[in-house]
């Protein structure tokens, strides 16, 4: 392929590309996410393939696999273009059928449709599905549209153009302010205002700066990142790529878990793309700006998703944080100012760019603007990926998203931010989500982990849960992290085998709020989370258990 | 017990792929090094140390702290068990004390006749399916297990979704016919 020698270059490749693209061919769209992967996605794929051809179709048919559609719980999920005719729980089976009837005679097969939960109708087309409905997708946008693999599909649907507006007419200034100005938060949990933090790292003098994107997503039961970076790798390369100009950087740094080897290898095929397409490299789209990105693979520890943690890991050490200040954006990776953003955070930068901070200041609420990804999983009936607004309710993302409880059961908790969040019961169902909302109530934002609980989940079991995940994770640097997590489980463990006395409780509390206000880093400072909003919404289970014992 | 030679080899051409920068290529050369041979023999990783100019000790830091790397052989097989809170909530332990029940073992250890390491994962991002496992050959051999019920990735791991604990057997013995 040639190199892209200007901004105009990218203009002329996209007509080029939809002039190719313009013809009036049906489209088969399998989901190539993990969840529908391990339904038997790929042999579905493969079968696909095989009737297209058996049939003579190639030239009339086009058949493509896309990254997570979402409605992972039904998967492996079909749709088929331009008729958006949406099918599910699709069987290798059922790919002959799928091709002779619905795309060749427009036939719809009733038995792969979605089955509405309340009215029990069928449902033919994936925007009408509920679960859709109330979502807004513009991280996601593209993720379930283009093929995994595709830059040119990417670049097709506008992808590159904001970098191109960035390198043609915005200095690194107006970039930062621009993404002040959007109100956009590090979507990797904390919330720390992402233009402030490029300002940092931009106002430094060094001439060596590097940019890290991470994908160390170590949250259990979260997989957002997972899907963005295997859905549509090359927007969060093109937010890495406006951030390193925006920041002044020439090399930067992948951080992906070595648990997700599709993430990494979709990722590294995008590198490769952007790199021949002189997106990425020297001298890019002519406008002089160089950037270098490599992929540094995680080797299984939950603290390197911690900003020095991760930093320590690319450097060849063990992933153990340091104390800040100095912040990363002063003396990061090799003690150069660096910026380390969230693999959400980044792909939300290109639409921040083209649309204008303007445009994404208007979704969300006043202090949390533009949209957040969740993994909605656990005891619900639709599990998958989800996109809302801020603001939205949990109980809008439970019950009208999520359509409520499965097996009929009901509802007892949320836990949301994973094993630094907290356990949110049903009276809070109706606060907004924002990051200074759910700050209140006990929980966090996270990284977008979000888990249902039904009647049957003990609530202490959880919290013992979450304490053995952190202890087992602890890197061991500092005491309070270290010991306090050790005895917290402990405790935790006497209390939920029923060897518990109300001293154990209080003594909870004090070690939790000491390990809460000693760590080092947000490892042990949030550890203590879910047994804190546990004892605070459910104590009741906790005295259950110290009557059966004592 | 006495060591075995070891081929260094596969590790001397490992870690001539990374040329200077070796400092910050350390943990990617252990991470293919122990691709290569399965796990991380202490002959090896004193190549490791020779040839990179790296203390053992850090290695030994490094090697012990990521939860990627094992000093022991393993298994043919390696079975990591998701317990993910998905995957927690939906049964996760259940499923993890069938397979120590099945094959004797405690967590990280091997079975007698090294066909399967049974290992917990804290997330695999599959949570929409919980409870998950994924059975995955050690050693890089690709295609050894088609045909089961499941799906294989381009690693050759293959998972599994919504795992019952009655079916756990029948997974497992899908393997076992496969011993030489």
């Amino acid at each position: 392929m040639e190199r892209l020698k200007s901004t105009r270059d990218i203009l002329v490749h996209r007509e080029i590309l939809r002039k190719e693209q313009a013809t009036e061919k049906q489209t088969v769209v399998v989901c190539g996410g993990t969840g529908c992967e391990t339904f038997g996605g790929s042999d579905l794929y493969k079968a696909l393939d095989t009737t297209i051809k058996d049939r003579g179709l190639e030239n009339k048919v086009l058949l493509k696999k896309t990254g997570c559609q979402g409605l992972c719980e039904k998967g492996p999920l079909v749709t088929l273009w331009p008729s958006n005719i949406f099918y599910r729980r699709v069987k290798e089976s059922h790919a002959e059928k799928i091709i002779d009837e619905t795309v060749g005679k427009g036939d719809i097969i009733q038995k792969l449709l979605y089955t509405d939960i309340q009215t029990r109708e069928k449902v033919v087309h994936q925007e009408d599905v509920p679960f859709y409905k109330k979502q807004h997708r513009i991280v996601l946008k593209l993720n379930g549209v283009i093929a995994q693999d595709s830059i040119d599909e990417y670049i097709e649907a506008g992808g590159y153009s904001a970098l191109a507006k960035v390198l043609e007419d915005m200095k690194p200034e107006q970039v930062v302010k621009e993404i002040t100005d959007s109100g956009l938060r590090g979507r990797g949990g904390a919330g720390f205002p992402t233009g402030k933090k490029w300002e940092f790292v931009q106002n430094t003098t060094d001439s060596n700066k590097y940019v890290i994107c991470n994908g160390d997503e170590g949250d259990p039961g979260a997989f957002m990142d997972r899907s963005v970076l295997e859905g549509n790798p090359h927007q969060v390369l093109e937010g890495m790529i406006i951030a390193a100009y925006a920041i002044g950087a020439n090399r930067g740094y992948f951080y992906i878990r070595a648990e997700y080897p599709m993430a990494i290898k979709y990722v590294q095929t995008a590198i490769g793309q952007a790199k021949e397409l002189g997106l990425l490299g020297e001298n890019i789209l002519g406008k002089g700006f160089d950037l270098d990105l490599e992929i540094k693979k995680g080797a299984g520890a939950f603290v390197c998703g911690e900003e020095t943690s991760l930093i320590a890991s690319i450097e060849g050490k063990r992933g153990m944080p340091r104390t800040r200040p100095p912040y990363p954006a002063i003396s990061g990776l090799w003690g150069k100012p660096t910026c380390i953003n969230n693999v959400e955070t980044l792909a939300n930068i290109p639409i921040i760019i083209e649309k204008g901070a303007e445009y994404y200041s208007s979704i969300g609420t006043k202090g949390s603007k533009g949209t957040k990804v969740f993994a909605l999983a656990g005891k619900v009936r639709n599990t998958g990926l989800v996109e809302v607004p801020m603001g939205t309710t949990l109980r809008e993302i439970i019950f009208e998203i999520g359509g409520g409880i499965a097996k009929g059961k009901k509802f007892k908790a949320a836990q949301i931010g994973g094993p630094s969040g907290g356990c949110v019961p049903e009276e809070y169902l109706d606060t907004p989500i924002d990051y200074e909302s759910l700050k209140s109530i006990g929980a966090i934002m996270g990284s977008g982990g979000l888990v249902v609980m039904d009647e049957d989940t003990s609530m202490v079991e959880i919290a013992r849960y979450f304490m053995d995940f952190c202890q087992d994770e602890s890197c061991g640097k500092c005491p309070p992290c270290r010991v306090g997590t050790k005895r917290m489980l402990e405790k935790l463990t006497k209390i939920h085998d029923g060897k518990g006395c109300r001293d154990d409780i209080e003594d909870l509390k004090e070690m939790a709020n000491a390990t809460k206000t000693a760590s080092l880093c947000g490892l042990g400072q949030t550890a203590p989370n879910p047994v804190l909003s546990t004892i605070r919404y459910f104590m009741n289970e906790y005295e259950d258990l110290l009557k059966t014992g004592s | 017990m006495k060591e075995k030679t070891i081929d260094l080899r596969p590790v001397k051409k490992i870690v001539a792929g990374y040329g200077n920068d070796k400092d910050s290529n350390l943990i990617a050369a252990l991470q293919q090094t122990q691709d290569e041979y399965g796990y991380l023999p202490k002959q090896v990783l004193k190549e490791v140390s020779r040839l990179m100019e790296v203390p053992l000790t850090r290695i030994f830091g490094i090697v012990t702290f990521y939860s990627q790397f094992s000093l022991l052989p393993k298994g043919k097989f390696t079975i990591k068990v998701c317990i993910g809170t998905a995957c927690h909530v939906r049964g996760a332990e259940d499923v993890k004390t069938r397979i120590k029940q099945l094959l004797d073992v405690k967590e990280g250890e091997t079975s007698a006749d090294y066909m399967f390491t049974l290992e917990s994962v804290a997330c695999l991002g599959v949570c929409a399916l919980g409870p998950v496992m994924v059975v995955g050959s050690s050693k890089k051999a690709a295609g050894c297990c088609d045909g089961q019920d499941g799906q294989t990735s381009p690693s050759g791991d293959k998972s599994y979704g919504h795992v019952k604990t009655e079916k756990i057997e029948g997974i497992l013995e899908s393997y076992s016919s496969d011993k030489e």
